[in-house]
């Protein structure tokens, strides 16, 4: 009926009667001058600022009124998302006053020293006599883990990432592995690619290989010589062709440092980027290097591509073109 | 003081949305000071308005899927707010008539618009009293020429317009002639990041900003492939979202720069991201004032920036707290990045002078100079002369721009149905 009413209106004003409204969702899509949109929440809790050292521990800093903060047994809760088998775990951090800074200001410490188990794990703030609350991610200063050098003192390397998830809300991203094998600098072309990378926590033998191994099905691993380079023995170089990976889609890169030791996932997590997919990316290119004429007229069979899984694993990708 | 802003939408991401919120949260300090929003899109503002800053709105637009739901007036076209502001879709009939009825009760010492059309609404709506100050968020050389005689006619109602640059004013002073109206520029405020400044040692170069045309991340790529070739140690993180996305990262894989520049994609906040680099890169073709140079410097970044209209040079001290280099030139901007990149010395000693230069952004500075900017306007009080003058000049104008053809129909206020 008002339908009816808008046709009446003058020429011109037409395209107008059916007006644009201003939305919080039509704005995301229209631009953002380099911010993410902030989703909100009545229920969660405060906003707090993350302080990482470059020994792998975390800060959480936030403020609470008077009346909260003074409430007694007041902590944050990380728990880790359930995996595949349905299993979860819980770790408790008490919140404790920051003297120097203004009233009501919590701090809770996660040392390097604590071992969280890789996944993700949300953060809950924790008051007497009241369910946990998500909290809202404030500012993230990591910039001590930004070209981390880890510590090599230890039997194990904790990484953890703290971000905020789709849907506004804080998380930490924790790796635990030792041996690691950090991936370095790649470089694709058609036929395969070239990668380097370092070893935390072994030597890379004269015996090191570059393992590709299916992710689904009982085709043998595609194995190359992992050089060894460097004064300390520790950086690696292996360059792994991709012609032999035509019979899988996807492969995931093991380095096994010496000839029956265990295989070391190649993974990308010295820094503080949680999420690589999206950020560090590569060109496909030919599986099958091309030469002479027909090379710019024919389209490969087949493409292939590095790239970083969910969990920041290196893998490689292969295309069929037909 | 009471002061009053008049917002397109203070619950919505946006340049204008936060630093209007910084100036009001400097001027309630000491001022009565409110935010009206004519539309509501969220619960919750998403940058904070501050302490004793009052927001309300006017349209509630929220879970509302169509015009018509807020009523046919909502249907009806705008007759106030100029069709040649782009906001003009947004607005109807009802919102002539609300912003009209707040404007027109107003108890403020000082009402101040904060865009084109809701400035326009000020000159011709506001009843007698309150000082009118409009602001220029944007410039008057990319307005369109219909908004530009829009602009002539209306704004010598106003008793002052604020631009951010200098360059900008002049443009106004020059082209659009309002005699009786102050126009003063006052850079936008920038406040304390709240995290400590770089320290220089990182070997990333960061550009932060929507990945738009006029941004020319495309020209910083490629000044970028010069810099690596001859210092692969540094790498690029460009943050931002926008269109050019998919182009750019075309430009990265066949440049081979995809170990060296890397696109971050949207964060909010941008200050810890701006703390892990040592220097920073704006190589714009087009600035309405350079706000990522300020964001950066007061991180204590050096800033290479492209000499374009209308910000950087009224922002950076070339050889002392950054480099502006000649828009389009890639070898310049690669030669300003190694000049800072292979001289430790330079770079930090340049970082700390961007940290101190930038304070002059600091709220409480541009606060301040709004407030003696206010003051002075509230105590002219010849207003009523002026805008008799005005309104004649308004008409004069008109009749001159009919006679030389650029027609009443590109007025708003020309339009009848």
């Amino acid at each position: 009926m008002s339908g009816s009413t808008a046709e009446t209106v003058t020429p011109g004003a037409t395209d107008t009667a059916h007006a644009p409204l201003p939305t919080a969702a039509g704005e995301k899509n229209r631009h953002n001058a380099g911010e993410s949109v902030p989703p909100q929440s009545a229920q969660r809790g405060p906003a707090v600022d993350c302080t990482a050292d470059s020994a792998g521990g975390l800060t959480f800093d936030l403020r609470l009124s008077a009346a909260e903060a003074q409430g007694g047994d007041v902590g944050l809760l990380l728990r880790r998302r359930p995996g595949p088998s349905a299993e979860t775990e819980e770790v408790r951090l008490p919140l404790t006053p920051v003297q120097e800074a203004e009233p009501g200001t919590l701090r809770a410490a996660l040392p390097s020293t604590v071992r969280l188990t890789e996944g993700r794990w949300n953060v809950f703030l924790v008051l007497a006599g009241r369910p946990p609350r998500r909290l809202a991610p404030g500012v993230n200063d990591l910039r001590s883990l930004v070209d981390r050098v880890p510590h090599e003192s230890r039997s194990w390397m904790g990484v953890r990432i703290p971000y905020a998830t789709k849907h506004g809300n804080l998380s930490v991203r924790a790796w635990m592995r030792w041996p690691h094998a950090e991936a370095g600098a790649l470089r694709v072309h058609d036929g395969g690619l070239r990668l380097s990378g370092r070893l935390y926590g072994a030597e890379v033998s004269p015996r090191a290989r570059l393992e590709a191994w299916p992710r689904r099905g009982e085709q043998e691993p595609v194995v190359v010589e992992a050089a060894a380079e460097g004064p300390d023995q520790r950086e690696f170089t292996a360059e792994l062709p991709y012609p032999p990976l035509t019979g899988c889609r996807l492969w995931d890169l093991w380095l096994r440092p010496e000839k029956d030791a265990e295989a070391v996932r190649v993974a990308r997590i010295l820094d503080d980027v949680p999420d690589k997919k999206r950020i560090f990316t590569y060109p496909e290119h030919a599986v099958e290097p091309r030469t002479g004429p027909e090379a710019a007229t024919e389209p490969p069979y087949a493409t292939a591509r590095p790239y970083y899984t969910l969990n920041n694993d290196l893998a490689v990708r292969v295309d069929r073109t037909e | 003081m009471h002061i009053s802003f008049l917002l397109h939408n203070g619950y919505a991401i946006g340049g204008t949305v936060r630093t209007t919120y910084n100036l009001a949260r400097s001027l309630a300090e000491h001022h009565d000071v409110e935010v009206v929003s004519v539309f509501r899109t969220r619960d919750r503002p998403v940058f904070d308005p501050g302490p004793g800053v009052k927001l309300r709105h006017l349209v509630d637009t929220r879970g509302v899927r169509s015009a018509e739901a807020l009523g046919t007036e909502h249907t009806l076209p705008a007759r106030v707010f100029p069709e040649a502001d782009g906001k003009y879709p947004m607005y109807s009939a009802l919102t002539d008539r609300l912003i009209g009825d707040h404007l027109a009760g107003i108890e403020a010492d000082v009402v101040i618009g904060t865009r084109p059309g809701l400035n326009t609404h000020i000159a011709r709506q506001t009843r007698r009293g309150p000082v009118r100050l409009g602001q220029e968020h944007l410039t008057l050389a990319t307005h369109s020429r219909r908004l530009k005689l829009v602009l002539r006619s209306v704004y010598p109602r106003l008793d002052a317009l604020t631009t951010v640059t200098e360059a900008d004013a002049a443009d106004y002073r020059r082209l659009l002639r309002l005699p009786g109206v102050r126009i003063d520029a006052v850079p936008n405020s920038v406040p304390d990041p709240g995290v400590t400044p770089a320290d220089g040692n990182s070997k990333w170069v960061v550009a932060a900003g929507r990945l738009a045309p006029a941004k020319r991340y495309d020209l910083l790529i490629r000044a970028f492939a010069k810099v690596v070739a001859e210092r692969p140690d540094w790498r690029l993180r460009i943050y931002g979202a926008g269109q050019e996305r998919p182009g750019l990262r075309a430009l990265i894989d066949e440049l081979g720069l995809y170990n060296h520049v890397f696109l971050m994609g949207p964060i909010h906040p941008i200050e810890p991201e701006w703390a892990k680099g040592s220097i920073a890169a704006v190589t714009s073709s087009l600035e309405s004032f350079g706000m990522t140079i300020v964001e950066a410097m007061r991180c204590g970044l050096p800033v290479v920036a492209t000499d374009c209209p209308h910000g950087p040079a009224e922002i950076v001290r070339p050889g002392v707290d950054g480099r502006l280099v000649p828009m389009g030139d890639e070898d310049a901007v690669a030669g300003a990045l190694l000049g800072l990149i292979n001289d430790d010395e330079l770079r930090h000693r340049m970082g700390r002078a961007a940290l101190a230069d930038s304070a002059r952004f600091d709220p409480a500075h541009i606060g301040a100079r709004y407030e003696s900017l206010l003051r002075d306007l509230v105590g002219k009080g010849s207003r009523g002369l002026h805008r008799t003058r005005a309104s004649l000049l308004s008409g004069a104008y008109a009749v001159k721009d009919a006679l030389t053809g650029a027609g009443p129909e590109t007025f708003q206020g020309g339009r009848t149905a």
